[in-house]
């Protein structure tokens, strides 16, 4: 028996909004330190490092050139969302060509 | 003292928001297509990209729909599960946005989402000011999420394939390039390995979502842990 569609939406829009306001809010009332600041510092960086993996696990070559376009460069240009545009570019074209 | 909240900074997110949008709008086309076919009318896909927000979590509910799974409390806990990693996003964004002030720093986070969360830690450590830098990359995600979903309850039959355009490797790249960009030194590899390894280590068991949040918090558990202790300043 589906529930009407207005209790799903509001309890799918309910938990969605408690999830980007959760982490939000509890961070008031973490008292700050040394430790704190290195672990927030350190997350981005780990959880991109994570997605780039996942990427490279999950795909093949034409992944892989894809991600190694976008951090090469990055490293050469300093531009980081043209680069990330430009491996984008570098899997449809590979895929286009068939890869 | 309140951090600036500006047009200019609103500019200057909102430019990488577009750079991500075409991504977005495709997976937006994407979930329309699925949400009509367990029988959405476009009203209501919507509302559901309008306020749920997250590609991830759209999908996997509207997969309980036809399978005749769908209760308020599997929904609640897909949604939650799934967007459990915006816990994250959250915490580590707190520092920098709350000099917004409240109602400005709550109402950003209505727009965070992975992409342009990756793109305002990059901009916070790279030096950005302006709080309003956050809205900026949300309002054009946003916009592209609801454009693609409309498209995509209406005229789901002619769904490009988001493979063929790299649609799928937008999020990874920006990932890779901006985690490039934010590593300048030997100590920044050590959360980018940990990341990775937690990562793979978690996905393989446990998904993709649960292989985001296991990085992150890999990630923080070993900088706390290597920190000097002591009270910050």
């Amino acid at each position: 028996m589906t529930p009407p569609l207005w209790q799903m939406l509001l309890v799918m829009a309910a938990a969605s909004l408690f999830c980007r306001l959760a982490g939000y809010v509890a961070m008031r009332f973490l008292p700050p330190s040394n430790r704190l600041d290195a672990a927030l510092k350190a997350t981005p960086l780990a959880v991109m490092a994570g997605i780039t993996a996942q990427a490279l696990a999950a795909g093949g070559l034409t992944e892989a050139l894809a991600l190694a376009a976008a951090i090469g460069l990055t490293v050469v240009t300093r531009s980081d969302v043209g680069a990330a545009v430009a491996g984008v570019g570098v899997a449809a074209s590979l895929r286009a060509l068939g890869l | 003292m309140r951090a600036p909240f500006t047009w200019a900074g609103f500019r200057r997110g909102f430019r990488v928001g577009l750079a991500l949008g075409t991504a977005i709008f495709i997976y937006g086309v994407a979930f329309g297509l699925v949400a009509a076919q367990a029988g959405l009318g476009w009203g209501w896909a919507l509302a559901i990209s309008g306020t749920v927000f997250s590609g991830s979590a759209q999908l996997a509910a509207m997969s309980l729909i036809p399978a005749g799974e769908a209760t308020l409390w599997t929904l609640a806990a897909t949604v939650l599960v799934i967007n459990a990693r915006y816990l994250l996003f959250g915490a580590t964004i707190q520092p920098w946005l709350s000099k917004a002030g409240p109602m400005r720093a709550y109402a950003s986070l209505l727009l965070i989402g992975d992409a342009n969360w990756i793109a305002t830690m990059r901009a916070a450590e790279k030096g950005e000011e302006d709080r309003a830098y956050l809205a900026g990359t949300g309002v054009p995600l946003n916009a592209a999420w609801l454009a693609g979903t409309l498209v995509g309850v209406l005229f789901g039959g002619i769904l490009p394939d988001p493979r063929a355009l790299g649609a799928d490797l937008m999020l990874p790249c920006f990932a890779a390039a901006m985690m490039a960009a934010m590593v300048r030194s030997r100590a920044a590899l050590v959360p980018v390995a940990v990341g990775a390894a937690a990562a793979l280590l978690v996905t393989r068991l446990a998904g993709n979502g649960w292989g985001i949040i296991a990085a992150g918090l890999a990630g923080a558990a070993v900088a706390a842990l290597t920190a000097r202790p002591g009270v910050l300043r």
